[in-house]
């Protein structure tokens, strides 16, 4: 189903507002022939636009959630930069009160203003202990969204900072590798849909792009560890290159079997069959979202799959040598492949801007008819941020990080062959189970995967995808236990813990 | 492949500290390694030759910042056997209760950094969570959260305060459950066996000839703590017993059997200071002022000249021991020398050869299971 909020209409359609005001203002002029291609090159600068800053400004989010609102659930109550110490300042000290350096007294307004605000809302953090203690600018121990600003704040440090490129360092790819890295990240989310009308650009074969430049940024971590003249970066550069192959096919695979079931390589289109067939592909192909989202993790670097940054042992890995606004822009640049990570989930498993249990609530009256009110784009957003919480945070907050030789195992031994199953079995119940009678583009979605006689439709994709994971994972553990004492690159131990006490036996 | 050397240090994420771990990697592969030490040596040894024998305590704290009660005890223990101080046994039960909770603070500290060396972040933020609470009740004792100068000789600065057995109780069984939460994240995750089990075997014969001691030979299955073996202070008067890793292969104990006998000797802690408060002379909840006879006695300030002292005490890191030798003409107020024996000095070099053969990724999870402190290692 269309979402009912369809930006690109108001811009770019046939009798949208903007072409005509376009389209009248030129009348008369030289420029009147060529109106149309005008006003849709008009249209489409500000659908770009408007696209980009929904996504970059949602974006604030997600660094939010991971570095400051888990981080604080973490560590209780952590030091913050609250707007308010603009004019309270750090321990009561103000930025050196640099309304004073304006020139021609141009500050002596902001500098009554903020003595005003400092005499009303003043520091009174001694009055709670703990808060006093933990260094905190909350209003009265309380604020909301604690730590937002200190996004902004570390944002204007890297820009201050000064570049330098190491002595010796191969200096046109060092420059060049951050910009390709960078580039291509923001590619990706060109063509993440908001709405169904709300993106800026719908190739055809948009899963096949976006995995295309997914892929270029490992080359240009490739390029910036070996242009850097440092022994960490070269590992960790390598280190990259080498685990590429490892998730990149059971990636390409599992996107694979989403488009078999989906039939299309159309992002827009995939979601638009996902409501109309009735059933989002997390239930009818579990095993995928599970490798797509292990895929993914691997994809944008992070814990448990961050080898080529591995702090503890190669100081940052590939990004060592860079400082300044371009280490901020490589950060950045994680983040936003981490976000587009969430997005594409959301698309290809969650149904995109269809909300939850939308068949049932819009038989309601009133009720579902609210219900399906809701604008599209809010929904893509509340369910990719809720994948970044409960996914990518969690798994970065309780895992440890593994080894090359381990993701390189992980890979080859159980994520490409789990990912050939999955093809297999999307592509039988497309053949077999898929109905397209069911097929209904309504508000209440269709119902395109019932089997005749069963009431649930998903429980045969279920059942099949839990017989055959059993069976592979019985293979996979058919192995001599005892044969290798040392249990180097075995999971399973003599002695659990917990089943001895050390010491006694 | 083409070989080269990296240089790890003096600052590096690994290294815990400041020094220099020199390895030849054949491209993941350690082929050879080579320690540096010495970059924070502030000749301790020789600044005590110039102060009195309670002027050396504080000295003694700053061997290791996050063991401070712990030095600071060994020291006393061997001033005392030189002077020949007798100290009163509730002094002895507080010293015990002051060290069992460094030790618990000290093994924090050594899981949160560990955690960070494996890759998993919240482990710091846990550990220095609950370190905290024991840095609390150490402040309560010193007055200071890191350098206490807490033991005298023949006592301790002060008694406990009122109501500090009541919530050492309370913060130590609360810490015994979070222990067991620590398992439930470490233990169950696959992520963390596979990069602790089968790496970085240390033999125990090895280690013995070496003269690794504490944790770390313990995890190899030697049953050798200086607290159980040649018992100081009233460690022979509690229940416990030293938490010994049997070791699952025959090369010797791996990052998982450190890791396993550190967090025994967190628990066996928590039990030995709730023993020990509920044995202490005079009970727990009494508050003698400062010099009283139960917790301090009058310590002569001169030692004889040609005398010695010595102490084998067991400090979080392993085996730690002093030696004094006091007198000297018109000097007998200072040692004439003091020696320090450090286990870290010599764990360390020995741990840079066991990684020889492992990963790269591997020299973290090895070094940091070792517990190094570079504090006392380089004094």
């Amino acid at each position: 189903m269309d979402d009912i909020y369809d930006l690109r209409s108001i811009f770019l359609g046939e009798d949208s507002p903007v072409r005509d005001l376009v389209i009248s203002s030129l009348e008369g002029t030289p420029l009147e022939e060529s109106a149309g291609s005008i006003a849709f090159a008009a249209g489409t600068f500000a659908v770009v636009n408007i696209v980009f800053l929904m996504l970059f400004f949602s974006q604030f989010a997600i660094l939010w959630i991971e570095r400051k609102a888990v981080a604080r659930m973490n560590d209780r109550r952590g030091a913050t930069t609250a707007l308010r110490s603009l004019w309270v300042g750090e321990n009561g000290v103000t930025a050196g009160e640099w309304w004073n350096m304006l020139p021609f007294g141009a500050g002596v307004p902001v500098g009554a203003v903020n003595r005003w605000l400092n005499k009303k809302f003043g520091n009174r953090d001694e009055n709670f202990a703990t808060v006093d203690r933990v260094n905190n600018r909350s209003w009265m121990g309380y604020s909301i969204f604690p730590g937002f600003f200190q996004n902004v704040a570390d944002g204007m440090k890297f820009l201050l900072k000064e570049h330098m490129v190491p002595r010796r360092a191969d200096k046109l790819i060092f420059e060049v590798s951050p910009f390709l890295i960078v580039s291509s990240t923001l590619l990706i989310l060109g063509i993440i849909p908001l709405s169904s009308g709300i993106y800026a650009t719908n190739p055809d074969l948009s899963i096949l792009y976006a995995i295309a430049i997914f892929g270029i940024a490992p080359i240009g971590v490739f390029f910036a560890g070996w242009s850097s003249n440092n022994k960490y970066t070269l590992i960790g550069g390598i280190r990259s290159a080498a685990q590429l192959t490892a998730y990149e096919i059971p990636l390409l695979l599992t996107l694979l079997s989403v488009a078999v079931l989906s039939g299309t390589f159309n992002i827009i289109e995939s979601i638009h069959f996902q409501h109309s067939a009735g059933a989002w592909n997390l239930f009818l192909m579990p095993l995928g979202a599970a490798l797509f989202l292990v895929t993914m993790i691997a994809e944008v670097e992070r814990v448990p799959f961050d080898m080529p940054e591995a702090e503890a042992e190669l100081v940052e890995g590939w990004w060592t040598e860079y400082g300044g606004m371009r280490f901020g822009m490589l950060f950045m640049a994680e983040y936003i492949r981490t976000y587009a990570a969430c997005f594409l989930f959301t698309h290809f498993f969650l149904a995109g801007w269809h909300l939850p249990f939308q068949g049932t609530i819009s038989q309601i009256p009133l009720l579902g008819d609210a219900y399906v009110l809701i604008p599209g784009a809010i929904v893509v957003l509340l369910k990719s941020w809720l994948v970044f919480l409960v996914v990518f945070v969690w798994a970065r907050f309780s895992l440890a990080r593994i080894r090359t030789d381990q993701i390189l195992e992980f890979g080859w031994r159980m994520l490409l062959p789990l990912s050939v199953l999955q093809v297999v079995l999307s592509t039988l119940y497309r053949l077999f189970l898929f109905d397209p009678s069911g097929m209904k583009d309504t508000a209440a979605g269709g119902n395109a995967w019932m089997i005749p006689g069963l009431e649930i439709p998903m429980l045969l994709p279920l059942l099949t995808t839990l017989l055959w994971l059993g069976v592979f994972f019985l293979l996979l553990n058919d192995e001599d236990k005892d044969a290798a004492p040392d249990r180097m690159y075995h999971v399973y131990t003599l002695q659990p813990a917990g089943t001895h006490t050390p010491g006694k036996d | 492949m083409a070989q080269m050397w990296i240089t790890m240090g003096p600052q590096h994420p690994m290294t815990h500290g400041l020094w220099t771990l020199r390895v030849k990697v054949d491209g993941e592969t350690v082929v050879d390694t080579e320690a540096e030490l010495g970059y924070i040596h502030r000749g301790v040894e020789k600044i005590c030759e110039s102060r009195d024998f309670t002027q050396v305590t504080p000295y003694c704290d700053r061997l290791c910042y996050v063991s401070a009660m712990t030095w600071a005890n060994s020291y006393i223990y061997a001033a005392e056997d030189l002077l020949e101080a007798d100290v009163p046994e509730r002094a002895e039960y507080i010293r015990l209760i002051s060290a069992e909770l460094q030790r618990l603070a000290s093994h924090l500290m050594w899981l949160g950094a560990f955690g960070p060396d494996i890759g998993n972040l919240t482990l710091m933020t846990w550990c220095m969570r609950d370190r905290e609470m024991f840095l609390d009740l150490l402040q309560e004792l010193g007055g200071s959260r890191m350098h206490y100068n807490y033991p005298r000789i023949g006592g301790v600065k002060r008694d406990m305060p009122i109501g500090f057995a009541d919530r050492v109780i309370a913060k130590t069984k609360l810490f015994e459950k979070r222990l067991d939460e620590y398992e439930m994240m470490l233990d169950e995750s696959t992520i963390w066996l596979v990069r602790l089990q089968g790496v970085g075997y240390a033999n125990a014969e090895e280690m013995v000839n070496a003269g690794v001691s504490g944790p770390n030979v313990r995890a190899a299955g030697v049953n050798y703590d200086v607290r159980w073996a040649h018992p100081y202070s009233v460690y022979d008067e509690i229940d416990w017993e030293p938490s010994v890793e049997k070791p699952t292969s025959v090369k010797g104990a791996d990052c998982y059997d450190r890791y396993r006998v550190r967090m025994e000797e967190m628990r066996q802690s928590c039990s030995m200071i709730l023993d020990a408060l509920n044995k202490i002379p005079g009970g727990m909840n009494t508050n003698y002022a400062s010099g009283d006879e139960m917790i301090y006695t009058k310590a002569p300030t001169r030692a004889p000249e040609g005398a010695t002292g010595f102490s084998n005490y067991e400090c979080t890191r392993g085996a730690s021991q002093f030696y004094i030798q006091g007198g000297g003409d018109g000097r007998g107020k200072n040692p004439y020398r003091l020696s320090i024996r450090s286990p870290m000095f010599i764990t360390i070099p020995f741990v840079a050869k066991t990684m020889i053969g492992y990963k790269i990724a591997d020299i973290p999870a090895i070094m940091g299971s070792f517990d190094p402190c570079i504090g006392e290692t380089d004094r």
